[in-house]
């Protein structure tokens, strides 16, 4: 199905559509002599990405608020996250070069990038604490305090959730793991364009990005990774990355990422708008619509993210008829699609099956309009209207 | 004023019909929607096993591709739970209980003509079309009604007499008045990727496995056991040899039967309460008439009407008179039917016009 001009992209959690800039870069980039070259050679051709590479490395630097050499390129979020928890695992287990400490903590409301690895190292043997959340999606920092110790290996936590948008107070968690030395990780993908972090001042060890969902392009993540800390490649090959990531380097994306670290200031600007942008969208379907909850609306939440649970409307046909009307929005998350099962991130938070089940993830992003906004809603408003005239739906229960 | 074109979904299976009946609606100038149902987890298939039967993943992938050539938006439907609760589990129990199911009935009671008929109505849409050989026609007293294809071979109409007389409106066959090679011939006319692929056969979820080592991986292996019994020789009733569940046979079978005899016999009655196959001569398997339950009707019928009947879904159609009973009716042939077998439909049919049905008792 070809999208047609007057289509509406409100999914950006998901992924987003590349920036002008880095359209205009892009274009631009592959015209240049040489800029194909592979940046390990010694000859001319090689110089362009070496130089792309080398000034990546500081442009996202001051992104992050960190030094360049502590920035590692990827092909994305979940290569980051498996890689940095992997290289914890294998320190544990196989190495045992971290004492006493073997247990690991995350919480239940990770990417499943981060909590397929933790199961698969559960499988293997090891204790892996799941801190629980409210209904609000904060974390049960009382329950966190408990469960840290001496044995503690690594924390891991997402600085703000793909599905909700609540953010998690990184700072103030890494501190803590820090007292019980404990190494701290965050899943950060969900950060970039829509608030300012630092990562040094957050004191975090480790830390993933991924470039598309900065409107650069797919392909491309970042690992961060703490001046002194330890750790050991996934991918072993060429000396890439100063030994960190083998592979040659995927030039394009990480320009493109680089690209999108220069529109910093422009890119602050945005998520002020975004979220005056949200915070009506949500205000005339509270308004408009009857029977509908924002969800986590007390928490602190990503200025662009809206999620909602509008009763009686089962999500994934109010997906697919808003899609025939031209609108691009999701249940929970992209990665799950297709699946019935109901979002675990809502259901840890309490939500029933049901109210999982009637839920709509909005997440707007740069090119998001006012008029869009509103021409959302009316559409909403009709297909909510319809889904409930039918009726409840029997659900067999599996 | 704009004219606003109809919508129809299209079910698509990724099978030819379906592709087909869902280039036909583009061509027509419908608003046409695709859909997948999927209704069985694949994900423990290999690769080779699901190809070919209807709706495995790969199956899928072709519909998708296809509807991506017209043009069309879709959707796979996650039907997984329905489909098990509804369509599995029956057809589980009723060999378990020594029948022979017929799941594709209920996969059209419960999904095809149910579920997807509230998608319809969820998504808009005015019509629900399918790739089945049947037609919308109108019956003698000026009422649409379901009537059997143009080609006798494919007609589909047997598996169809559940379906409520009220959603007919709402229901669109585009391929019902095509014969099979003609239905090819537009696939290659209009370059659709499954224009030679092979038909389904069989039952979409048992796939190339066999029945019986479908009911093996999905029954507790304790329950199978309690299925073991004796074959024996009606109506003498000598024990010929022992069987490992009744869940291997059906009515009529005479290969396969797990004994050596001199004589070719055929099976007869299964008892599900001792667990005995019963094997008798094929003389016995004749049936002058039958009862049938639950029945299901799309137009009325008067008592001791001669209408015709398939008593299965390959089965040459029948003239038979009917009866009224306390829980269905009873059918009387005018010609003795051979293994008439309970867990199948007797379904009824006024020249073409698909009247209604029931089960076999």
């Amino acid at each position: 199905m070809k999208n047609t001009a007057d289509s509406v992209y409100l999914d950006f959690n998901a992924t987003a559509p590349t920036s002008v800039e880095v359209q205009k870069f892009v274009e631009k980039f592959i015209k240049i002599s040489g800029s194909w070259g592979n940046p390990s050679s010694i000859h001319w051709a090689s110089r362009v990405p070496k130089l792309e590479i080398r000034e990546a490395h500081k442009n996202i630097a001051k992104v992050l608020g960190c030094a360049p050499l502590e920035v590692i390129f990827t092909s994305g979020g979940s290569e980051s996250n498996a890689s940095i928890l992997r290289s914890v695992f294998d320190a544990v287990f196989l190495e045992k070069s971290m004492g006493e400490k073997c247990e690991f903590i995350t919480s239940c409301v990770e990417h499943p990038s981060v909590l397929k690895s933790f199961k698969y190292f559960e499988s293997l043997g090891a204790k892996v604490h799941y801190i629980s959340v409210n209904r609000q999606g904060q974390l049960d920092l009382e329950q966190y305090r408990k469960l840290l110790s001496n044995r503690t290996a690594l924390v891991s936590i997402m600085w703000a959730n793909n599905e909700t948008g609540v953010i998690h107070p990184i700072k103030q968690l890494c501190a803590l793991a820090h007292q019980a030395g404990a190494l701290f990780h965050t899943d950060a993908v969900q950060t970039l364009g829509k608030f300012e972090i630092n990562l040094h001042d957050s004191q975090v060890d480790f830390a993933s990005f991924s470039g598309h969902k900065f409107y650069a392009l797919k392909g491309i993540g970042v690992l961060y990774s703490r001046k002194g800390s330890r750790f050991h490649p996934l991918i072993l090959g060429g000396g890439q990355e100063r030994h960190r990531r083998g592979g040659t380097e995927n030039v394009l994306g990480l320009a493109s990422f680089a690209e999108m670290s220069k529109q910093r200031s422009k890119i602050t600007e945005q998520a002020q708008r975004l979220e005056i942008l949200r915070d009506h969208f949500e205000a005339r379907v509270l308004a408009e619509i009857p029977s509908v909850t924002v969800t986590a609306k007390e928490s602190l939440r990503l200025a662009n993210t809206s999620s909602l649970v509008l009763s009686g409307v089962d999500g994934e046909t109010l997906l697919m008829a808003l899609d025939l009307r031209g609108f691009a929005v999701s249940t929970g998350a992209a990665c799950s699609s297709g699946n019935p099962e109901p979002s675990p991130v809502l259901l840890s938070m309490g939500l029933t099956r049901q109210e999982a089940q009637n839920s709509l993830r909005v997440s707007l992003g740069w090119c998001t309009s006012l008029e869009e906004i509103e021409k959302f809603i009316d559409v909403l408003k009709e297909v909510v209207l319809r889904l409930r005239s039918f009726g409840d739906m029997q659900e067999i229960e599996v | 004023m704009s004219y606003k074109k109809p919508k129809v979904l299209v079910a698509m299976s990724g099978g030819v019909d379906s592709s087909v009946a869902a280039a036909l609606l583009v061509e027509q100038g419908y608003d046409v929607v695709g859909a997948t149902m999927q209704v069985w987890d694949y994900s423990s298939c290999d690769i080779d096993e699901g190809n070919g039967t209807c709706c495995s993943s790969l199956d899928v992938d072709d519909a998708r591709a296809i509807a991506d050539k017209l043009n069309i938006p879709f959707y796979v439907l996650n039907c997984e739970a329905k489909f098990k609760a509804t369509v599995i589990d029956p057809f589980l129990k009723s060999y378990l209980d020594g029948q022979t199911p017929l799941p594709c009935v209920n996969c059209n009671t419960y999904l095809k003509f149910d579920h997807l008929i509230r998608k319809m109505k969820e998504l808009g849409c005015d019509y629900l079309a399918t790739g089945h050989y049947a037609q919308i026609q109108k019956n003698s007293r000026d009422e649409d009604c379901i009537a059997t294809s143009t080609d006798d071979w494919k007609d589909q109409t047997y598996f169809l007499f559940t379906i409520e007389p009220e959603i007919i409106k709402h229901l669109i066959f585009p391929i019902g008045h095509l014969k099979k090679p003609q239905v090819r011939e537009m696939a290659e006319k209009y370059e659709l990727i499954n224009a030679r692929k092979k038909d389904s056969t069989g039952i979409c979820f048992v796939g190339n496995q066999g029945y019986a080592n479908f009911i093996q991986a999905n029954v507790d292996p304790e329950v199978l056991k309690s299925k073991a019994g004796w074959l024996k020789r009606y109506p003498s009733g000598e024990k010929m040899a022992p069987h490992a569940g009744i869940h291997q046979f059906t009515y009529g079978q005479s290969k396969g039967l797990g004994m050596d005899h001199h004589e070719k016999l055929f099976v007869f009655k299964i008892d599900p309460v001792d667990n005995t196959v019963w094997l008798a001569d094929e003389k016995y398997l004749f049936k002058s008439e039958l009862d049938v339950v639950d029945p299901h009707w799309l137009s009325g019928v008067d008592e001791g009407e001669r209408l015709n009947v398939k008593i299965r879904y390959s089965h040459k159609s029948t003239p038979a008179q009917i009866f009224k009973t306390e829980k269905g009716f009873r059918l009387t042939f005018d010609e003795p039917q051979r293994a008439v077998t309970p867990g199948q439909a007797a379904v009824l049919y006024r020249n073409k016009e698909l009247v209604g049905g029931g089960w076999i008792l």
